[in-house]
């Protein structure tokens, strides 16, 4: 954003503007930029999680629209959620019922602010961006809870209590994980967190001891925070017909997948930023030569991947052993890295 | 539990359904809920209703509503001759069709033979039988493996499991030339012979399934959250089986040496080689969903041997039928015959007054049997574990509702 | 050191699990792209039933066999002016059992490879064989064949 600003001042016509209106301007338009790169990115996976759901499964996937592999298909089903009728129940509590997905929608979006796509490529250098990201994608269960209360229907609301319990849990063990991260960075701003993994491969946080723990305990946790199986039990489709969304149609049913995916994608990219060094390659020559928002997007897309790769593979949790897993495994775990590290830290 | 009942439901969030009262604690009401499972429901595996009672996620009770897919089938059997009903017995279990076909034949012959006629079924169709018949039981417990990976939110391994069933369905093809309503056997044999193709199918399917078993279970069995969702759950104990008519995978998880196949050979199984499945606990108790899913495993890998041996003692291709009577007519009697399905004991109660048609025609379904046991097993399990119960019974309610 | 064991066991699993869907993402498909590609039928396939008019003797057989009575034969007349003015069946009831087949003394009735008639109106899957009254076959004498057509 600040690359924008910059651009901004010495333009002609917007040069004269005062600088309030400069930064608003620079602000609405990384947003822009950024929501709609992110709802590319929404479109591309669902078709992608499709694709790979069928060759894992020996069959195709979508075929027909677009020619071919049906590459057209997500654009097929947004036309088709606009056009479905948009159904509430009688019941329903309308309020709730109509925020909860703006609240999934934007929970999950607002985390983007903060993701350094490349050193200049930032919404917001936050200093406490990290923080920021965590506290507003959690705003996502408050939609959930909002959607199962106000559908006024059963399962729904079972999705919701489901959801509620589950994500706040797992809050705790994602943040215990990143927490050595932090400690060893001294910052919670995510793009300093970046530049400090710079030059070669073993400089990535992923391949300090303590932090792959803490890398692998962020990303279960990350997926039991967004809900993918072995952890969809919000919306576990063989148990509550379909959790909290099971009364949405249409456009609303949309934006709780986008929020959905859009959530997925920043939980990858948060995990890019922080253990997989970021937009660096690994091999300080090569940096100069591939545009950073390149790499930081593809080792996000690699790690969206392996989350389809686990959906298609794995059954799912039952809620108390979710509870368990997160309560007497996770978070022991997490606080014990924690304390070593930082036993580590102070004698070193 | 917040109070929302199904007649006028409050509106959310408005509060009704709390009294308010000094104690915090005690002004929260706390309700049983009920819901209605089915017959709509993703994991009911067909139209059956479950009319759950839940504490948060703890059922209560679960009483299972049955009748949605009532065709009177018995009714149906009164005004039909006995080559006639073999294709209402399709429609029973319909992932099994050729062994309710096989059993409700049996049960024919064997009340012709019991009224003094002469059924001579030749050696080829019983070799015949044996082969389509275990091959429709592993297509069957096909069906009940993946629906279970799908009850517990494993997707693929359904898709899996249904890439080998179609090449046994393409083998049914060329056998009968239906996909699901074979009508393959009748009084006295069955219609048509092998074809050299299939013939070549059912080997190249041998040799290829055993691996496909082996992947099936590293993909979903041997799996530590499979294990520990399947493990430990719903336990049906030997006595609880016996005493609700449990037959078929579910009695033989508990433990219970119980085969018709084994112990009232017919047909010719008495000269194959193979092993009666039980459950061992070997994850967790006896009896739990683990046992009987993972019985049905093991049947499909003792299916497959009786199919390899009976391949290769197959005898020259001969008469396919017995010689019967064009128009046949049963003798007067009334004789009940059991035979193993996949889901268990399927019977026929056959009364015949001497005329073309059965007098009464009274089906015992196993999974019917089967299904009620879940009434003493669901209180005190969770939601997730009902659905996992409930998979792992290998309902079709084709068959419990005939 | 129970839950260290068992946490390997469970990574150990799920990797074992991966490593068999990774194993078909590479693999290809065994579905098919249904109305571009159709298998071959086999022989025996039992598609729509067919009768073939000019053959048929209107001995009434199949109709009789039929458990769901969806062939309905009319006929007029009797010995040599015996007429068939309706050979009709009804794939609404229709179950594809072949039982028609059997009985039938001249072959006349056969389950078709055909199996994808999709109609918008119920009444038009009662297919009429006959359209004017024909002589039913007779199996010595030829030549007496009527014009029957197929629908």
């Amino acid at each position: 954003m600040d690359w924008l600003l910059a651009h901004f001042s010495t333009l002609p016509l917007l040069g004269g503007l005062p600088y309030s209106a400069q930064a608003g301007l620079a602000m609405g338009v990384y947003g822009a930029v950024v929501l709609v790169i992110v709802a590319l990115a929404v479109m591309v996976f669902s078709l992608a999680e499709r694709k790979v759901a069928g060759f894992m499964q020996s069959r195709y996937g979508p075929m027909y629209v677009g020619g071919w592999h049906g590459i057209l298909q997500p654009l097929a089903d947004g036309i088709k959620f606009l056009l479905k009728e948009d159904i509430a129940p009688a019941a329903a509590d309308k309020l709730l019922w109509r925020a909860a997905p703006i609240a999934v929608f934007t929970g999950a979006f607002m985390g983007y602010a903060v993701i350094p796509w490349g050193p200049s490529f930032v919404g917001a250098k936050l200093d406490m961006g990290l923080f920021y990201a965590f506290a507003t994608s959690s705003l996502v269960v408050m939609g959930i809870i909002m959607a199962g209360w106000g559908s006024n229907n059963k399962w729904s609301l079972y999705g919701a209590m489901r959801g509620a319990a589950q994500v706040i849990s797992y809050e705790i063990p994602l943040g215990l994980a990143v927490l050595p991260v932090i400690m060893g960075a001294g910052t919670l701003n995510m793009g300093s967190i970046v530049q400090r993994q710079a030059g070669f491969l073993w400089n990535w946080n992923v391949f300090n001891p303590l932090f792959a723990i803490s890398f692998v305990l962020y990303f279960v946790s990350a997926m039991a925070e967004v809900n993918r199986i072995p952890f969809d039990l919000p919306e576990s489709e063989s148990e509550l017909v379909a959790g909290y969304h099971t009364e949405y149609t249409g456009m609303k049913f949309a934006f709780m997948m986008l929020g959905e995916y859009a959530d997925m994608f920043l939980v990858a990219t948060i995990a890019t930023a922080v253990f997989l060094g970021g937009w660096w390659t690994g091999i300080p020559r090569v940096d100069h030569f591939v545009p950073a928002p390149v790499i930081f997007t593809v080792k996000a897309v690699a790690l969206v991947f392996i989350m389809m790769w686990l959906r298609w593979t794995l059954p799912r949790l039952r809620v108390d052993q979710l509870m368990h897993l997160c309560w007497k495994i996770f978070i022991p775990i997490a606080l014990g890295n924690l304390l070593l590290y930082g036993l580590i830290r102070s004698v070193i | 539990m917040i109070q929302r009942q199904t007649p006028a439901p409050p509106r959310a969030g408005s509060g009704v359904g709390l009294e308010r009262d000094d104690d915090i604690a005690r002004t929260l009401k706390s309700e049983l809920l009920h819901i209605n499972m089915g017959p709509q429901h993703p994991s009911t595996h067909g139209v059956l209703r479950l009319f759950i009672t839940t504490d948060g996620e703890i059922v209560s009770s679960a009483i299972p509503y049955i009748g949605y897919l009532h065709r009177c089938a018995e009714k149906i059997a009164e005004g039909n001759t006995y080559h006639q009903y073999v294709i209402y017995t399709d429609r029973m279990d319909y992932l099994a069709a050729m062994n309710c076909n096989w059993t409700y034949c049996l049960a024919v012959e064997a009340l012709l033979r019991a009224g003094g006629m002469k059924v001579e079924i030749p050696e080829y169709a019983e070799y015949v039988r044996v082969i389509i018949g275990e091959l429709n039981r592993i297509a069957s417990h096909l069906i009940a493996f993946g629906t279970y990976g799908l009850d517990l939110g494993a997707m693929t391994p359904f898709f899996h499991a249904l890439r080998e069933r179609e090449v046994i369905l393409n083998i049914f093809e060329q056998v009968c030339g239906a996909r699901l309503m074979y009508s393959y056997y009748d009084v006295g044999g069955v219609k048509w012979d092998i074809p050299d193709e299939a013939l070549e199918d059912i080997k190249r399917f041998c040799a290829m399934f055993e691996r496909k078993l082996d992947e099936y279970n590293t993909l979903l069995s041997e799996n530590t959250i499979f294990i520990e969702r399947a493990a430990n759950v719903g336990v049906i104990d030997a006595q609880t089986a016996l005493a609700f008519g449990c037959t078929g995978p579910v009695l033989r998880a508990a433990g219970v040496d119980w085969d018709v196949r084994r112990h009232e050979p017919y047909s010719i199984y008495d000269r194959f080689d193979w092993k009666v499945c039980l459950g061992r606990g070997e994850k967790g108790t006896l009896g739990d969903c683990w046992d009987r899913y993972m019985v049905r495993m093991r049947e499909m890998e003792q299916s497959w041997r009786i199919i390899v041996q009976a391949v290769d003692k197959l005898p020259a291709r001969g008469e396919v039928m017995a010689a019967l009577p064009k128009n046949l007519k049963a003798p007067v009697g009334e004789l009940y015959f059991r035979a193993e399905n996949p889901k268990g004991e399927l019977g026929f109660y056959i009364i015949s007054d001497g005329g073309a048609v059965p007098f009464r025609c009274k089906t015992r379904s196993p999974a019917f049997h089967n299904l009620h046991v879940l009434e003493r097993v669901a209180p005190g399990l969770m939601i997730s574990d009902l659905v996992a119960t409930v998979g792992s019974l290998d309902l079709v309610l084709g068959e419990i509702d005939r | 050191m129970q839950h260290v064991h068992e946490i390997f066991d469970t990574v150990r699993s799920v990797m074992k699990g991966m490593r068999i869907t990774f194993k078909y993402l590479g693999k290809r498909p065994v579905t098919q792209q249904y109305p571009q590609e159709r298998w071959a039928l086999p022989d025996r396939y039992r598609g729509f039933v067919h009768n073939d008019v000019p053959r048929c003797t209107a001995c009434l057989l199949c109709a009789k066999v039929c458990p769901v009575d969806c062939i309905y034969i009319v006929t007029e007349g009797k010995g040599k002016d015996r007429l068939m003015t309706r050979f009709a069946i009804d794939y609404n009831k229709c179950i594809w059992c072949s039982l028609c087949t059997e009985p039938c003394p001249t072959n006349c009735i056969t389950m078709s490879h055909d199996y994808d008639h999709a109609l918008y109106f119920r009444e038009k899957l009662v297919y009429e064989f006959v359209d004017e009254p024909v002589v039913p076959y007779r199996e010595p004498k030829k030549g007496k064949a009527a014009e029957g057509e197929e629908a």
